[in-house]
């Protein structure tokens, strides 16, 4: 037998192997996978905002990366990707590094409560400066878990880097000791989305004869810089709650003829805010104003929109045009008790202020309620918009506040005068605290995105909810708007999330090290092998001897 | 990580037993063959094995999930173990030749079977991939050490087999064997217990591998002594 000629393993691989080898080792290497383990950490990002708005691109151009991870300090070429915390990176760092670094991986703070108010501007401002240009760069957030945090801890004190390390054997210490990670993003080109926003409408009938209407108006979804993550509690979950809280008062009210106001109301959310420039509104009051039959904004009253009234009890009223003493606004602006921020719409700008530009457009009078000062307000737009307690009360408060003056102007009443009337108003207008939290907490706990909203079935998710709630008071017609084919107003795409893997890897200088111990190892156990005759001897006197002794 | 890194783990491996086959002297008598049967013989003690848990043991992946650790059932598994010693013995006795050379090939063919049959495809799929780990270089130098182990189990095994052990000796011979499949299991057990860290077990075993190989080569030296080779 063969086996039996050979002297060994050696002789095996001198005499027969190496052409065996020559087929087989290719083969091998050809079927074995290419990433065989599964990486040690597995994490879902959310990629950052991507979208065109007139044809002018936004946000984050591409999806998919393979980099090593650098830490803020550290990176210096496109070859690697730059990790980093919400917080600690700078306005001028990310137009460093969406210019030159390779991808951003940004890690969002673990909650709201750890964030001093200075930090918490520092990431409004910043999400601004991001979604203002592109960035061709991939740019993905992942939520705050105990694995990034060692990720981030040691890609901050390692330094894999050459040159910033003193000694040459420090540098290998260092190369031994740390960790380097290569992080991985397979996503496929990003894809135009087929968005297709609705507007929700419902009215109630006031008595006949009178033709006035009043529009009660919001947009419910959210933007923050990314899409999965923006829940948007404040903008403008609040705003589509006040509307549902005075259509579910009012219907009461008007269900019987006798306490029915004059005018009729109408309630409206539109799926599309400001940072798609309230598209849904506009393309809903062309086919409304358009179309032959336009009975339903025949004679408008006032518009009133909503937007982010809980962040605290003062409301504002902005208007593009101040109010004449005497109109239907003006009326509402006494009984509300409110101050009156004038701003001109300016169609120069790339968006609109609020959501009443929308209807003064049109030659309506209108005007927007908001507890924010103004539109450039940071906080309208940021993922950090989370739900909180006290947001619930100001909410309430607001919404009782709102529908009280509403209620006084329909039925033109002047003032409460005894303790009487008050109580009736009370019980007529009472805001049901339960549902405004039930309702203001499902909407901030799902992500309202554009990307979100517009592509699901208005059936389901959000705008199929908002819809059978409000059918409960009224009849809603659901209104789906298309985007112009040639001249799109605005695009989305997607993917909004994807699957990142990190592997944690070792420099090549690490191999070398690492075959330097072994050969190290190697020689001590030829050394002990060769000895061991001696030893054995040595060994052998000793046993024996005692051996001997018992 | 890289096939340069896979090449760093296979010498690991491979060159200590290469020079323990190359150096101890036991390639002068021609027995490559001889590795391979005891190699062989390895295998055939494992399938053995497996059909044995497989019909009287209850499934171990069910136990994995629910998280438990059944101590009773595990001690009766490593008991399954004892074939490995018989596996040994039918080994031993198919090499011609003086005592060590018995030992030292069916020992080298016995743990290089176990190397390629248990650590082959893991360092194939595992240090080849992208991800760096410890663990692998680990897996290797472990491998070393159950050379030395399987060179001491063979060396009490041979000397079990010996009518003219001395009778003084028969006792701690027979007890060594005895716990010889649970030594996994004591290993285990006394980490888990000093919560010593991978690197720190790792060590443990070399130190047990080393004192039973010992303690094995006085007795060894004592019987070789005595009949005269």
């Amino acid at each position: 037998m063969w086996l039996d000629e050979a002297d060994g393993f050696a002789e095996i691989f001198k005499g027969y192997l190496p052409y065996y080898l020559l087929v087989a080792l290719p083969i091998f290497i050809i079927m074995s996978p290419v990433n065989p383990v599964a990486a040690s950490h597995e994490f879902s990002v959310y990629r950052m905002q991507h979208y065109d708005l007139h044809t002018v691109p936004h946000g984050c151009r591409s999806a998919s990366f393979n980099l090593e991870g650098r830490s803020l300090t550290s990176w210096s070429t496109s070859r690697h990707c730059v990790v980093a915390r919400v917080q600690d990176i700078t306005i001028d760092q990310f137009m460093e590094i969406r210019s030159k670094a390779g991808a951003l991986l940004l890690v969002l703070p673990k909650n709201d409560t750890v964030l001093t108010p200075e930090e918490k501007e520092h990431i409004q401002l910043l999400e601004m400066a991001m979604i203002q240009q592109e960035v061709n760069a991939p740019v993905y957030f992942a939520r705050w878990t105990p694995d990034f945090e060692d990720i981030l801890r040691d890609l901050q004190h390692s330094f894999i880097t050459d040159d910033k390390s003193g000694t040459a054997l420090e540098a290998m210490m260092n190369s031994v000791s740390s960790n380097g990670y290569q992080i991985v993003v397979s996503a496929s080109t990003p894809q135009k989305l087929d968005s297709k926003p609705v507007t929700l409408h419902g009215k109630l009938v006031g008595r006949s004869g009178s033709a006035q209407t009043i529009v009660i108006a919001a947009h419910y979804d959210s933007s923050g810089v990314v899409p999965e993550l923006s829940v948007g509690a404040d903008s403008n979950a609040s705003g589509a709650v006040a509307v549902l809280e005075l259509a579910r008062i009012f219907s009461r009210l008007y269900s019987l003829s006798v306490v029915r106001g004059a005018p009729s109301l109408l309630f409206v959310l539109t799926s599309l805010g400001h940072s798609l420039n309230y598209f849904s509104a506009k393309k809903w009051l062309e086919e409304q104003l358009d179309s032959a039959d336009a009975s339903l904004l025949q004679d408008v009253s006032f518009v009133m929109c909503i937007d982010s009234i809980s962040s605290s009890r003062e409301m504002t009223m902005h208007v593009s045009k101040p109010p004449k003493p005497g109109g239907a606004a003006h009326s509402i602006k006494s009984r509300l008790g409110v101050t009156i921020t004038h701003k001109k719409i300016n169609l120069a700008d790339e968006l609109l202020a609020w959501q009443h530009e929308r209807f003064s457009i049109r030659r309506m009078t209108a005007f927007t309620l908001s507890s924010l000062q103004s539109h450039k307000d940071p906080s309208r737009s940021t993922v950090l918009d989370q739900p909180n307690e006290a947001s619930v009360k100001n909410l309430a408060d607001n919404i009782a506040v709102t529908a009280r003056a509403l209620a006084s102007h329909i039925y033109n009443l002047t003032d409460e005068l005894n303790e009487e009337d008050a109580a009736l108003y009370n019980d007529a207008l009472n805001v049901d605290e339960a549902s405004i939290r039930r309702w203001y907490k499902y909407l901030s706990s799902q992500a309202r995105a554009p990307q979100i909203i517009t592509t699901t079935p208005p059936s389901a998710g959000v705008t199929g909810a908002l819809e059978r709630a409000l059918s409960r008071y009224m009849e809603v017609t659901v209104s789906t708007h298309a985007v112009d084919k040639r001249e799109p107003e605005y695009t989305l795409y997607g993917a909004t999330r994807a699957a990142l893997y990190v592997y944690s890897v070792k420099p090549a200088v690490f191999d070398l090290i690492l075959t330097l111990a072994i050969v190290a190892y190697l020689s001590v156990v030829y050394f002990a092998i060769q000895l061991f005759p001696r030893f054995y001897e040595e060994y052998a006197k000793i046993v024996t001897g005692k051996a001997k002794v018992h | 990580m890289t096939l340069y890194h896979f090449g760093n783990c296979l010498a690991l491996v491979y060159a200590p037993y290469h020079m323990a086959y190359k150096f101890s002297g036991i390639s002068e008598y021609a027995t490559f063959s001889k590795c391979v049967y005891a190699g062989g013989l390895y295998i055939f003690t494992q399938l053995c094995k497996m059909l044995l848990l497989a019909t009287f043991f209850p499934d171990s992946d069910s136990s994995h999930i629910t998280g438990e650790y059944n101590v009773f059932l595990e001690i009766l598994k490593a008991t399954v173990d004892f074939a490995d010693l018989l596996g040994i013995y039918f080994a031993l006795n198919s090499v011609p030749g003086k005592g060590h050379a018995k030992i030292l090939t069916s020992a080298i063919g016995w743990a290089s079977a176990e190397v390629v049959v248990t650590r082959s495809v893991l360092l194939w799929v595992g240090a080849r991939g992208s991800e760096f780990d410890w663990r692998y270089v680990r897996s290797c130098a472990e491998s070393n050490v159950a050379l030395l182990h399987t060179a001491a189990t063979a060396a009490l095994v041979w000397l079990a087999t010996r009518s003219d052990l001395p009778r003084r000796h028969a006792p701690a011979v027979l007890a060594l064997l005895a716990l010889a499949p649970y030594r996994g299991l004591l290993e285990d057990a006394v980490a888990s217990v000093l919560a010593l860290s991978a690197w720190a077990l790792l060590a443990l075993r070399a130190l047990h591998a080393t004192a039973v190989g010992l303690t094995a080569l006085a007795m060894y030296a004592v019987l070789a002594q005595q009949i005269g080779i």
